[in-house]
């Protein structure tokens, strides 16, 4: 394998830990969802600053928001539809209207919950994150950014969505530094732009190498936020080469394609083509099988954008 | 309770009807049967028990009231108002357009709102938020969240209902207005609500039911509340559009509009009398 792997869970355990060691507001959130989530040494060391609550998960978002009133900065963590989907209109009222200091993970995102089937999968958590006006939406590439991404949410004043899958998650950057709503020109190109989010984006840089070998040299854009939108990177990458692909593991409606899609036509109008998960329920099955199905790896990337950069436009 | 303290208690209650009336009357439209039912135990919270600082309503010192029932704004705007958390001529600002005052609680725009309500069966969630926070921190300020009876058919406020005993805080007191009606029809024609004291007492609660128009019975039963070692739970039996006559206990009384309000004036008008005569 081509990167160091690292265990995402454990990222986001440690950096909690050692945030809440600097800062004693910090605290966690659970509905029978925390362990899993890595938060087990929060735990020990702190017991009295964990909230299991059980399995209510509109009733810990309501929780959240209260202890962010009272000076906390809660970390809520479960499996993405349960953050988002389940608990939708106390996401948008309790922490988004309120602009409440709640930090929500969702894990398991896309369809890395694959044996557990569609009721698990998290396909639409970011479409409905970013509906909510001042709600930051991360979904971090690597493990470097992850780190990053953790650090800045919790250093940041303001509510904060973040998405984790649960599969290893490669070390692609050295760089931990993370600066919340900054895309990343990961590899200049010419023919086409790439741009993607979260994990997935490995497939994009090993398809990025093939297409190069094959003639066609990919700009590769890196959107570990989602919301705020980093527009400017995205009218740069269609300026620069007229035609963008988007490649993201949640639907094709409502995710960062039709964040592309909304901001090119606004301000550079491009084709675009989005390459997510298609509107239809998915089957349960092995991840892998179901990232091939989607054409979510590498071989699927390079057919996608092959056929797109060889369309009349 | 000293008799002085429960006449003036009357007669902050009967001030917030005055208020609430005139406000939503001029308005055009307004939610009269709940802001009129949780108008004492309103004025006992903020006449007797909570603490706070007009002057400085974030005050770190304050007690918190998260009316869950968020539709009820009416009702503790003309509290905070009376209380001078800002002039009572604000009132007759409800709904206007930038207004500071919209229907439901909002405590991105209100002083003395710490949080937003109207989408019913949130609150109780967030002011058990509020008393494990203060708690962690060792503080003695109080948590209070109001309820309705309608808003009690929300599944969310169970969720809560069974988690808060489990954690231990003492610093947190819900009070279900229980005024037997909601929008639509009588609650127990859709669904009843049962004995909710016993309920809660099976959940964890120290519950109590009182007279939920008795200031004394009300205020009597957060102190018992308070000193418990467990969350505490009021059942206050309350009349849905209290001190209206004519709008008492009837269909349609949840929020009036326009032609709705004819009588009001009359209405106002003997309210001030009596307070004039309680002076």
């Amino acid at each position: 394998m081509k990167y160091e792997m690292f265990d995402a869970k454990k990222i986001i355990g440690e950096v909690t830990l050692q945030e809440a060691d600097a800062n004693p507001n910090i605290v966690v959130v659970s509905t029978d969802s925390a362990p899993r989530t890595g938060m087990t040494g929060f735990i020990t060391k702190y017991p009295n600053r964990y909230y299991e609550l059980g399995i209510m998960e509109q009733g810990a978002v309501g929780v959240s928001s209260g202890l962010a009133t009272a000076g906390k900065v809660p970390i809520f963590c479960a499996p993405a539809p349960f953050v988002t989907a389940r608990p939708f209109e106390m996401f948008k009222i309790d922490i988004g209207y309120m602009q409440q200091n709640v930090k929500a993970i969702g894990r398991n995102c896309g369809f890395n919950y694959s044996d557990l089937g569609p009721t698990h999968y998290g396909l639409e958590d970011m479409a409905l994150a970013r509906l909510i006006p001042g709600v930051t939406v991360l979904a971090p590439i690597d493990a470097s950014q992850l780190r990053g991404a953790m650090r800045a949410m919790l250093r940041h004043q303001g509510p904060v969505y973040l998405r984790i899958g649960t599969a290893p998650i490669p070390k692609i950057f050295e760089e931990e530094e993370f600066t919340i709503g900054k895309g990343q020109i990961v590899r200049e190109g010419k023919d086409v732009a790439i741009i993607t989010t979260g994990e997935i984006a490995v497939n994009v840089f090993e398809a990025a190498e093939t297409l190069a070998a094959q003639g066609i040299n990919a700009m590769v854009v890196a959107m570990p936020t989602v919301l705020p939108l980093d527009e400017a990177i995205i009218k740069k990458a269609a300026e620069a080469t007229g035609r963008i692909v988007v490649v993201e593991e949640h639907y094709e409606v409502g995710g960062l394609g039709t964040a592309v899609c909304e901001t090119c036509a606004k301000l550079a109008p491009v084709p675009v083509k989005r390459l997510g998960v298609p509107h239809v329920y998915l089957s349960a099955g092995p991840y892998i099988d179901l990232v091939k199905y989607c054409k979510l790896d590498p071989a699927g990337i390079v057919e996608t954008v092959k056929e797109f950069t060889t369309q009349e436009k | 309770m000293e008799a002085n303290t429960l006449n003036e208690l009357k007669k902050f209650a009967l001030d917030i009807r005055i208020e609430t009336l005139n406000m939503i009357s001029k308005h055009g439209f307004g939610h009269m049967g709940g802001s009129l039912s949780v108008a004492d135990a309103i004025a006992v919270l903020y006449g007797n028990q909570m603490k706070y600082d007009p002057q400085n309503p974030k005050w770190d010192g304050r007690d918190y009231l998260v009316l869950s029932k968020g539709h009820c704004g009416p009702a503790l705007y003309s509290a905070l108002a009376i209380k001078g958390f800002f002039p009572r001529e604000e009132l007759l600002t409800i709904n206007k357009l930038g207004t500071r005052l919209p229907s439901h609680v909002d405590k991105n725009l209100t002083p003395g709102i710490d949080m937003t309500a109207g989408s019913l069966g949130q609150g109780v969630s967030c002011a058990l938020g509020m008393a494990l926070g203060l708690k962690l921190q060792n503080k003695p300020n109080m948590v209070y969240a109001i309820i309705g009876d309608g808003e009690a058919q929300e599944g969310q406020v169970w969720e809560t209902m069974l988690i808060a005993p489990n954690k231990g805080v003492k610093n947190f007191i819900v009070m279900l207005d229980n005024n037997k009606q909601q929008l639509d029809e009588f609650t127990n024609h859709i669904s009843s609500l049962g004995d909710v004291r016993q309920k809660a007492e099976d959940f964890g609660w120290y519950a109590l039911t009182v007279n939920g128009h008795d200031p004394n019975a009300i205020d009597e039963a957060i102190e018992k509340c308070k000193a418990a070692d467990k969350p505490g739970f009021i059942n206050m039996e309350t009349v849905k559009g209290k001190g209206w006559q004519a709008k008492e206990c009837v269909l349609n009384n949840h929020a009036l509009r326009g032609p709705a309000f004819a009588g009001v004036d009359e209405v106002i008008e003997n309210f001030r009398k009596e307070l004039a005569a309680m002076q």
